[in-house]
């Protein structure tokens, strides 16, 4: 079976593995044991204790903490319980105007704001930009993932949590 | 293990036959298990891997009999060959979209009686481009031929070419004016096009007086048929060495084979779960020529879809909340949504194995009855329906991406393919004859982002993934314009700690003719349609078209002074404005205007991907590169990415490292002091809400997903707390 160590697998992570070994894992088979090495990955780059069950992006995850499974930045931000929208409990920036979409798109022609704005949702505490939405004004904001954390756990992992 | 012999059964039943054990085991053709691959493994994997070399074989020898440089230079094509039943055994590389809709073809046929009468006879070539009956639109043409072994259907070969000209109401194969069916082109539905190998000549005719350049239909035909053929003979000779009932077994345990191996693909690197995503589309029309009454002026699309993975493995994509049909040409037939997801899940999942109808057979897609997705109106035009298949599936690559992320796969997090505009033209050649013609240099935008490097510059689109751009010189040869420039777009792609890859434009000067119709279309400049994910920002939106007319370019390169070979990266005073004398024009949306001639100039752009990960975390060293060589500007490597460039001695860009850091923290601390909760935002927008003060296009676009769909309606009222029904469809039925 393939297999890569916690180095490799964390550098892969960071984007720090040379492009021919990128590309040799890309095409090679898939190493089954990923998941929990990569758990370990995070853990090691958190600052936090309570163990990660499983990454959402790049620097979110759930993990089990005395307030229950929860979302949490990598800062430690905790952003509630993980069956609910973590979004609802960041912070937001919404560029709605020509002048706000020209920050970030400085040399290209423009959307029609009063068609669509930008909703940047970031960590209150360490201002990490953790997702963009690009929108219709008035969409309501999307719940992007609700995993099946128990289901994942017990029938694909055969470990329960 | 249901053990059956070639069946004597006529094919429509054996049809009907193989749909019901599906669905009484759940297994493909009631094949619980997988006899002949566990007796022997390996004769099993050769004889597949045999298949797919003639696959590929077919397709390499029909690319070389093909005239169109869609063909020749960007593989528009694709090679399969299926069960009597339709189901798709192997398949070559190339634009695997249309596998899955040749089999809807075959399906069409058999259930519609043509064994009876126009019958199915050896050496019979069956042709059609209906997307009602199996393709995605009118200038996919696909040819099936039956494969006889004594007397017995045992299969079929299917091939199908993208075709440069469909002969509808505007010159090219995707006719964004085409509103309803009748101005898409020539049909033909599911027709009997030949007999005992040959192209009946009444059909040629027909085609030589209903397309404006019918040398690339036409021999594409025959590079079809020749394929086709060349893979009946090898699977006629595989038989005779291998026997008809190992064949008729083997054939399909391997589609059972495909359908397990997709199972256990997802299971291996996704997570269950329920995933969502959106992306919209806006089509600009409003005052342009040529479209009709019917026509809404200003469309505004939302595609919302909701995933569902489950733990045994399948993947269920759901459209509900999409957008109704409409009199526009961007309309979806199911065929051609299976064929999205199907050339999506060969390129994101399937990418070692049998890959094969199996896979299809894995997922489930739900297609609300009247929306774009599945209009209840087969009158509807199809034309351009890549306009929004491409940023649906789109939306699927990113939500895929999600699941292999948390799964721990980041190498496969791919936000994917954009929507690439495409530009096609007619009117009088530079040899004095009439043409039309579409340009398939769009098969090579910028892709996405990944979750470990930059997007792909120049170099992939979703729909073909053999990505080409072709050959200046050859498309020269087919169109009177020549290039003055083909560059890169700076910043096309989106931003983030990857960015998407970047886009390139096209800049012609129109050559050698009296008039020159050219239209655009999958053009949307209004909206954003190339999301990125985890923190990147969306790809910016189609750069708006270029053109001057009566130029005085020949003067200009007659005194040797300078032009302008691309719009530049002033968004408010194009390049061509700063260097070229004549009449400038600048057109938002799909081009659709007055004919053009000689001496005018005119550009296309195409898209860049959405950026992946947090902006402020990019290498400022590879920005710097990125500056130097075009890919970004220095406006947003500082501006955006917050990376101080200075200058070393030869003048190139170098990043200032300790400056850089310094500068991003501050950027940091005015992001969090410029946002707010999110909560304090929903409260202050609810009173926008209550009072629907959004555009009109935003306000319909709210009324027809309510309209469609309770779910929508649900979570709508649900989020803001008010009655959705009643603020976008006032006097409506409760």
């Amino acid at each position: 079976m393939t297999s890569y160590s916690k180095e490799v697998l964390g550098d892969l992570a960071a984007g720090k593995l040379p492009w021919p070994q990128t590309r040799r894992i890309m095409s090679a088979y898939k190493d089954d044991d990923r998941f929990f090495k990569m758990v370990a990955v995070y853990q090691d780059r958190v600052a936090w204790k309570d163990p990660i069950l499983l990454p959402v992006s790049d620097h979110l995850f759930i993990c089990q903490s005395g307030d229950g499974r929860i979302t949490r930045c990598e800062c430690g931000h905790s952003f509630g319980d993980y069956r609910k929208n973590w979004k609802l409990n960041a912070a937001i920036n919404v560029r709605n105007t020509e002048e706000a979409l020209r920050e970030i798109y400085p040399n290209s022609d423009l959307p029609d704001p009063e068609w669509m704005e930008i909703r940047e949702f970031i960590c209150p505490e360490c201002g990490t930009l953790h997702e963009v939405e690009a929108a219709a004004p008035g969409y309501p904001i999307v719940h992007d993932f609700e995993p099946d954390l128990e289901g994942f756990y017990r029938e694909w992992l055969g470990k329960p949590l | 293990m249901l053990d059956k012999p070639a069946s004597a059964l006529r094919l429509r039943e054996r049809l009907l036959d193989s749909e019901r054990l599906m669905e009484e085991t759940g297994c493909y053709d009631g094949i619980t298990e997988l006899t002949l691959r566990n007796q022997d493994p390996l004769k099993f994997e050769t004889l597949h891997t045999k298949l797919r070399a003639y696959c590929v074989s077919a397709r390499e020898m029909a690319r070389r009999i093909s005239a169109s440089p869609g063909v020749r230079e960007v593989g528009e094509m694709v090679v399969a060959i299926y069960t009597p039943e339709g189901d798709a055994i192997a398949l070559s590389n190339g634009i695997m979209v249309h596998v899955h809709t040749m089999s809807r073809f075959i399906k069409w046929m058999i259930k519609n009686g043509y064994e009876e009468n126009p019958k199915i006879r050896e050496g019979d070539i069956f042709a059609n481009n209906d997307a009602f009956i199996g393709t995605v639109q009118v200038p996919d043409v696909m040819d099936v031929v039956p494969i006889f072994h004594e007397g017995t259907l045992v299969g079929w070969a299917g091939a199908v070419c993208h075709e440069l000209e469909a002969g509808g109401i505007t010159p090219g194969g995707d006719v964004c004016l085409a509103q309803e069916r009748f101005t898409e082109g020539l049909f033909v539905c599911a027709e009997k096009i030949g007999e005992n190998d040959e192209i009946r000549r009444d059909y040629v005719i027909r085609c030589e007086r209903n397309l404006r350049m019918p040398i690339y239909w036409v021999l594409d035909e025959k590079a079809k048929v020749a394929s086709c053929i060349d893979m009946r003979e090898s699977v006629k000779q595989l038989i005779s060495e291998i026997g008809l009932d190992y064949w008729m077994k083997v054939s399909k345990e391997f589609i059972e084979e495909g359908r397990r191996a997709q199972l256990a693909r997802t299971r291996q690197l996704t997570v269950p779960g329920i995933y969502r995503g959106h992306t919209l589309y806006g089509h600009v029309t409003a005052g342009k020529p040529g479209f009709q009454l019917l026509g809404d002026p200003d469309w505004l699309y939302n595609i919302p879809i909701e995933m569902e993975i489950t733990t045994d493995g399948k993947i269920t994509m759901d459209f509900e909340g999409t957008q109704p049909w409409g009199y526009h040409s961007m309309n979806c037939t199911p065929a051609g949504m299976d064929g999205g997801m199907f050339v999506t899940l060969t390129q994101h999942m399937n990418f070692e194995g049998l890959v094969n109808d199996g896979a299809w057979m894995a997922t489930e897609l739900k297609l609300p009855h009247g929306t774009w997705t599945n209009p209840d109106n087969e009158m509807v035009a199809t034309a351009t329906s890549w306009a929004l298949l491409l940023p649906a599936y789109g939306v699927f690559q990113r939500l895929l991406s999600r699941s292999f992320v948390a799964r721990g796969y980041v190498e496969e997090a791919f936000v994917g393919q954009v929507n690439s505009p495409m530009i096609e033209m007619g009117g009088e050649s530079q040899y004095g004859t009439p043409f039309g013609m579409a340009h398939f240099e769009c098969a090579a935008a910028g892709s996405g982002a990944l979750a470990i490097k930059d997007g792909l510059d120049t170099a992939y689109v979703g729909w073909n993934p053999e990505s080409d751009m072709g050959n200046i010189e050859v498309w020269e040869q087919s169109m009177p314009m020549v290039y003055i420039g083909r560059s890169i777009v700076p910043n096309s792609g989106g931003a983030g700690k990857y960015r998407g890859g970047c886009s390139f434009v096209s800049t012609w000067l129109i050559n050698k003719t009296s008039h020159l119709r050219l239209h655009t279309s999958e053009h949307s400049s209004r909206v954003f349609d190339n999301a990125g994910m985890c923190g990147g920002y969306p790809a910016p939106t189609c750069q708006k078209h270029r053109a001057v007319r009566n130029s005085n370019i020949h003067e200009l390169a007659a005194r040797g002074e300078p032009l302008a070979h691309a719009p530049g990266i002033d968004p408010h005073v194009s390049d061509y404005e700063r260097n070229i004398g004549g009449d400038h024009v600048v057109v938002e949306g799909p081009y659709i205007t007055s004919p053009h001639k000689s001496g005018d100039i005119f550009s296309h752009s195409y898209n860049g991907g959405g950026g992946y990960g947090d902006v402020l975390e990019r290498d400022p060293i590879k920005t710097a590169w990125d500056v130097e060589n075009g890919f970004l500007t220095r406006e947003a490597a500082d501006q955006v990415f917050g990376i101080v460039l200075e200058d070393d001695e030869d003048g190139y860009p170098v990043a200032d490292i300790d400056a850089t850091v310094e500068r991003r923290a501050a950027m940091r601390k005015e992001r969090l002091a410029k946002a707010i909760p999110v909560s304090d935002w929903i409260a202050k927008e609810r009173g926008r809400v209550e009072k629907a003060d959004f555009a009109p296009e935003v306000k319909k676009m709210y009324a027809s997903a309510i309209k469609l769909s309770s779910r929508f309606t649900r979570d709508f009222s649900d989020f803001w707390n008010v009655d959705a029904k009643s603020i976008f469809m006032p006097g409506a039925k409760p």
